[in-house]
């Protein structure tokens, strides 16, 4: 087991090197001048090219891919904010903060959100594709059925504002939307949350109850489970002993790829609800083309994804063994 | 100043997206009567010129705001960050906003009517608004006594040297350079080279320049008059920076402050709190006041969620406010029309004036009846919808705005005010007689929401008058890149421009002096005329400002309707809204928006 968690990170490794690459290349070598957003209202070639030299864009791509590179695992003393320790992905061209210092400072904001969402998301939707596969072809399973159909064609900058308007300033049965931290508060962190939580899981459970209905009916076509059946064990004893674990197989995987997807960020929620993560990052880095924020920030979402990729191929070499004999 | 500054035209961009993906489009085109009446008010108020106050008016404190009182916490609610904080880096609206209330200038704009509308430029740190005795070419300042920074140091003659001299480092990039160009008397940046470096490697201007005599006393030299100094040092960018707390690119992070607020916490992005600056003596200040105890900003307020919070108006939405936010285009007419909502909204125009830029560097925009048959075809209706109607944007005729001085609301050599869908058998006529019926016209737009809106349009009422108009895209944050590059290739394009004080020497220079064209320069027509270069520089030597605005305006002119390169297309107007436990509520017509130096808690 442990040898095949090295080896996926191993290829995981691989593959954020040639990702840092092909992202810093895409980055800085396009024929794109970020000094020119930096140079003010009298913009000259002397002003230009000392703006190159203080965001040190003035050296050749190798050369400035190279020092990068060396920032990321010795730390980099040549910025004139300060120092900036490994990992160092360099300062903000926008506002002069470290980049990994601002990834860190927004990351809890978007755990909070991804995790609260996830657990939301996954039991909903779990529960109820489980119960309308369960009550296949009853009024239950149709509604869920239709439900779910609906819901996954909403859209969070739809459903979000509809929510605020209703739940907040309407009825007043909520609190506004806003991150506290949770060992600050964690009764204003949870309140704060609920509302996002609740859309984003909309979205998603509608997913999951779709995937799990199906996935579960196939499991109950399958031959061990109609011989465990034919054998004379419950309906329930072989729902939950035999259907389900394989019914889980493609729930994991798609709940792996969401959860690190979210965390490096959910951008339309957190944009929706003005929730300072990781996404709404990722949207002022576009903003302001901010080179350096956005390599951050697209690494960072990367490096989470190739994460939760390993996680999840550890839980299906958990769930079925034959995963791991291969 | 260009509108929003590079940095937050991006942000306008990219974030009225989803205002109008959530609000749908709004109405537009309509004005009552009432409105109309406010908005001649609004402009007659702004457009009276700001005179300097003499040395009593700028003894503080400041005249107390009617039923104020002490304490309170003010949420603040905002759209975007404050990228900097170091003064000589502060060029945008909404860093001036907080400026005014953490940092301090030698001058300052002081409210002399009880609801802000009227205001003087007086003595700050300083104890009047400068005096001179050779028509501008020499000012003198002295410092107040008492003046302290927030760490109680006081503030000395050797901080305002420090002050302009840092501006020559290499680091300091955003802020404004009138004075440094004065200084040098020298254009563009080649006014670097009179302190090449800054002050940091132990040289300093010569008193031919800048003398500081003793520890109060500040004398600005220049080789031309610069009657204008008492309102550029009243600008955020002229704030003083402390000498010995200077830490150069880091100060911009932690600058030192003297205002009666310093920063106890900054996320960026996220939040700051304010404070009291215990060291602020209000006997010093004329112009601030220090009701509030605490103001806690939040930041990525979309415009949508900030109206709508404080619509709301509970709990702590009651206390809340914006400095810069306005009401939402999709809330906008509700709010306007709401009487139980008038005693918490302000609203009154922004400086910038938008305009459509003919490139005068296309060898088929060199004649004139073309040029004249754009003019007289572009629509304006699309507009002044796409930004939410007549409350959000007014049909402009000239290039002056209404809150400068000289503004003349009545020229309109186009008949915009008129017939501000355009004239396209007038237009067509002209093209006709200049034989280029179907002519190609490339019409570079931005691609924001409001640019798709507007330029869809515009581009239809130009195709009516006989064009082949051929739009092309241009990515929001890199618009300006691209339409200030000399060599862009595109026929029209549209800009905006405000003024970075109360007189059209910030606008008309920058956009219309021939002298001045390269990459990056602000006059993206690449009007290059001779009366107007001549102009620029005889007026430019008028020391009297009435005189001075009176000229400034018919130059002005001359390049709408003469040189026909500029064609003026729409002020910006804007609305905004408070809590309803948010007291001293003014709009500030130099901030361009809410006043924060008044507010209190009711």
């Amino acid at each position: 087991m442990l040898r095949f968690i090295f080896r996926r990170t191993l290829g995981a490794v691989v593959i954020l090197v040639l990702l840092t690459v092909v992202a810093f290349l895409l980055f800085f070598g396009m024929p794109r001048d970020p000094a020119l957003l930096m140079c003010g209202k009298t913009c000259t070639p002397d002003a230009l090219a000392n703006i190159h030299k203080t965001l040190g864009i003035d050296k050749s791509i190798p050369e400035q891919f190279w020092i990068f590179l060396q920032g990321l695992f010795v730390g980099r003393d040549d910025f004139a904010q300060g120092p900036c320790p490994a990992p160092c992905f360099g300062y903000s061209y926008h506002t002069n903060e470290n980049v990994w210092s601002t990834l860190i400072d927004r990351l809890p904001t978007t755990v909070s959100l991804a995790v609260g969402a996830a657990f939301l998301f996954l039991f909903v939707g779990l529960g109820s594709g489980l119960l309308a596969a369960w009550k296949r072809g009853t009024l239950i399973d149709k509604t869920f059925t239709g439900g779910a159909m609906v819901l996954s064609s909403m859209q969070i900058y739809f459903l979000g504002p509809l929510a605020m308007a209703f739940l907040v300033y309407q009825t007043h049965l909520f609190d506004q939307v806003e991150y506290t931290n949770f060992t600050k508060n964690p009764a204003s962190w949870f309140t704060g949350l609920v509302i996002p939580w609740a859309v984003l899981s909309t979205i998603f459970a509608a997913q999951y109850t779709r995937m799990a209905r199906s996935s579960m009916i196939e499991q109950l076509q399958e031959e061990h489970v109609r011989t465990a059946r034919a054998k004379g064990m419950s309906r329930s004893y072989v729902f939950f002993r035999y259907a389900w674990r394989g019914s889980l197989i493609p729930i994991v995987t798609i709940f792996g790829i969401d959860i690190g997807s979210l965390l490096g960020g959910a951008i339309i929620t957190e944009y929706t609800f003005g929730l300072p993560g990781l996404g709404q990052l990722a949207v002022e880095a576009v903003k302001f083309s901010d080179l350096p924020l956005l390599l951050g920030v697209m690494l960072f979402s990367a490096a989470m994804i190739l994460l939760f990729n390993i996680i999840v191929d550890a839980c299906y070499a958990f769930i079925d063994p034959r995963v791991r004999l291969s | 100043m260009g509108k929003g500054g590079r940095h937050t035209y991006a942000a306008i961009s990219v974030l009225a997206a989803g205002a109008l993906a959530l609000t749908g489009c709004s109405s537009g085109g309509s004005k009552d009567g009432a409105s109309n009446q406010k908005d001649t008010e609004n402009a007659k108020r702004q457009q009276s010129s700001i005179e300097f106050g003499k040395a009593q008016d700028s003894v503080g404190p400041a005249p107390e705001v009617p039923g104020a009182k002490a304490g309170g916490t003010v949420t603040v609610l905002q759209r975007d960050t404050y990228a900097h904080l170091d003064p000589a880096q502060i060029y945008v609206s909404d860093e001036g906003s907080l400026s005014s209330i953490i940092h301090r200038g030698l001058t300052g704009y002081k409210a002399t009517s009880e609801d802000g509308s009227k205001h003087e430029v007086v003595g700050d740190l300083a104890t009047d608004s400068g005096t001179t005795s050779d028509g501008g070419k020499t000012w003198t300042y002295k410092l107040k006594d008492g003046i302290k920074w927030a760490d109680g140091t006081p503030i000395t003659s050797a901080d305002v040297r420090h002050t302009f001299e840092r501006l020559f480092a290499p680091f300091i990039s955003n802020g404004p350079t009138y004075i440094q160009q004065w200084m040098a008397n020298t254009p563009g940046t080649e006014y670097r080279g009179l302190l090449k470096g800054g002050p940091y490697g132990g040289k300093h201007l010569p008193d031919t320049v800048l003398a500081t005599p003793d520890d109060k006393t500040i004398v600005f030299k220049f080789k031309e008059p610069k009657p204008d100094l008492p309102y550029a040092l009243a600008m955020a960018g002229y704030s003083v920076v402390s000498q010995k707390k200077d830490t150069k690119e880091k100060y911009d992070k932690a600058p030192m402050t003297a205002g009666p607020y310093k920063v106890a916490d900054f996320k960026s992005g996220k939040s700051m709190t304010l404070v009291k600056n215990t060291n602020w003596d209000p006997k010093t200040d004329p112009i601030r006041h220090q009701y509030v105890d605490q103001f806690n900003i939040l930041f990525n307020k979309q415009y949508e969620d900030s109206t709508k919070t404080l619509l709301d108006d509970t709990g702590v939405n009651a206390t809340s406010i914006s400095f810069n936010n306005q009401v939402d285009a999709g809330n906008l007419s509700k709010v306007l029309a709401d009487p139980k909502l008038k005693s918490r909204v302000v609203s009154g125009y922004q400086p910038y004036v938008g305009q459509m830029d003919i490139n005068m560097s296309q060898p088929e925009m060199q004649d004139k009846k073309v040029r004249e048959a754009i003019a007289y075809a572009l629509p304006i209706t699309p507009f002044v919808r796409a930004y939410g109607g007549a409350q959000a944007m007014e049909v402009a005729g000239g290039l002056i705005s209404p809150t400068v001085s000289g503004y003349n609301p009545s020229f309109d050599p186009f008949g915009k005010k008129k017939k501000p869908a355009g004239d396209p058998v007038k237009a067509k006529a002209l093209l006709k007689e200049a034989g280029k019926v179907g002519m190609k016209l490339t019409f570079g737009y931005i691609n924001t929401p409001e640019g798709q809106q507007y330029s869809t349009a515009m581009a239809a009422g130009l195709q009516k008058a006989g064009f082949n108009v051929q739009r092309q895209e241009i990515p929001a944050e890199t618009y300006y890149d691209q339409i200030g590059k000399v060599k862009n290739n595109f026929d029209i394009y549209h800009t905006a421009w405000g003024a970075d004080w109360p007189s059209a020497s910030t606008v008309v220079p920058p956009l219309y002096d021939g002298r001045v064209i390269q990459d990056g320069a602000a006059n993206y027509a690449h009007v290059n005329d001779k009366k107007v270069n001549a102009d620029i520089d005889r007026v430019s030597k008028i020391s009297d400002p009435v005189k001075a605005a009176e000229e400034w305006n018919k130059i002005s002119e001359y390049v709408v309707k003469d040189v026909v390169s500029n064609i003026p297309t729409g002020y910006y107007k804007q609305t905004q809204i408070a809590g309803s436990k948010v007291g001293g509520l003014v709009y500030d017509d130099v901030l361009g928006g809410v006043d924060p130096r008044r507010l209190f808690v009711k």
